[in-house]
């Protein structure tokens, strides 16, 4: 089903670092949330990747694969 | 045939090719799938056209002037129109990655198929124009040619979204600051605060509420809703392009209520209400869609 895409965990953007750990995205370090956003805005822009806010001060990019 | 000693009697197959190639002709014009757009595939769609209808006409004529074995090569040639389905679907496909808003799969095999089988129902116009002029004369055949061609349009027109779906205007809002709603349906998270001010302020939103169980059944096929959003982004135009992935417009289901109506969220170029809902309403239902009753949630709790 090419409808409907398999989002993946492309980056994380953060102004809290010890909220986040591990895994396979990079991690982007913010000063703080205008900074994150400006981050987050660049990384969408070249890397065609959807911003979402998880509203804990983390920003995540995911890429659809197949979409 | 020229050979043959008794003389040919060519009213049917003239009036028998003229129906189908204005059968045929009638569907080309009349199509909104925004396909064929350009010169050169409306020549390929004539010519196929003139063939079909060549075919479907003479066959009656040359099984009169007992040419068999050129009747049964006709009969050969209608299977070549085949492959038709397969160009079709090839073309599309390839676009696909090329426009910003896809048609979906499901659209694209309903295209092929529709073109597929408007070329056989030209064909099939022919034959029976032709026979109705063999048996009953000119005059007879050409009005026995007009009824085929007008019952043949209203066999192939299949059913629009707006015959079953009801299309109205709702209010682009955001709750909790990033979450995209149309109406009462969540769309998407919006993550960055730019296009978030630009959907509130050029935004458009549509809830589609079925007006039955059919309706339900179709609005829960993805295929469809991507059918939805190509017709609504070809209407309007859309703002995006490669890099801005969080401006694609959107169909969704209202989840997790599963509540059956579906939200329609669009950056349209020109702000257009009343043509974004005929071209939703314009849409065709797919083919696909129809069968898929099971999937629908709604549906089955009614029955539960």
């Amino acid at each position: 089903m090419a409808d409907a895409p398999t989002p993946v965990m492309f980056a994380i953007v953060t102004t809290r670092k010890e909220s986040v750990s591990g895994g396979m995205a990079p991690i982007f370090i913010a000063e703080d949330d205008q900074e994150r956003e400006r981050i987050a805005m660049w990384l969408t822009r070249i890397t065609n990747a959807i911003v979402h806010d998880l509203h804990n001060g983390t920003l995540i990019l995911t890429v659809n694969q197949g979409g | 045939m020229s050979s043959s000693s008794i003389s040919i009697n060519w009213t049917p197959m003239i009036v028998g090719f003229l129906a189908g190639l204005i059968s045929r002709i009638i569907s080309l014009k009349s199509g909104n799938t925004h396909y064929p757009g350009y010169p050169s595939g409306y020549i390929s769609q004539l010519a196929l056209a003139v063939i079909a209808a060549m075919i479907g006409s003479s066959v009656l004529t040359s099984l009169v002037g007992k040419q068999f074995t050129a009747a049964t090569f006709l009969t050969l040639a209608a299977t070549q129109f085949r492959d038709v389905r397969n160009t079709e679907r090839t073309t599309l496909s390839q676009e696909e990655k090329l426009i910003l808003v896809s048609r979906g799969p499901g659209y694209i095999e309903g295209i092929a198929i529709t073109y597929e089988a408007r070329n056989y129902l030209a064909m099939l116009v022919a034959l029976l124009t032709s026979a109705i002029t063999l048996v009953g004369g000119l005059i007879i055949g050409i009005i026995g040619g007009v009824i085929m061609i007008v019952i043949g349009e209203i066999f192939m027109s299949g059913g629009r979204v707006g015959d079953i779906i009801d299309v109205e205007p709702a209010k682009i809002w955001f709750d909790k600051g990033t979450l995209l709603y149309v109406g009462e349906v969540m769309m998407m998270e919006v993550g960055l605060p730019h296009p978030r001010e630009r959907y509130e302020k050029e935004g458009l939103g549509v809830i589609l509420t079925p007006k039955n169980q059919r309706g339900q059944a179709v609005l829960w096929n993805i295929s469809q809703r991507q059918a939805i959003t190509y017709e609504a982004a070809a209407a309007v135009g859309v703002q995006k392009d490669i890099g801005y992935p969080e401006q694609t417009p959107l169909c969704r289901m209202a989840m997790p209520a599963a509540s059956g109506k579906a939200g329609l969220s669009i950056l349209p170029v020109e702000r257009n209400m009343d043509k974004l809902i005929r071209a939703v309403k314009r849409t065709p239902i797919l083919e696909a869609s129809k069968w898929n009753r099971i999937t629908s949630p709604v549906i089955n709790r009614e029955e539960m």
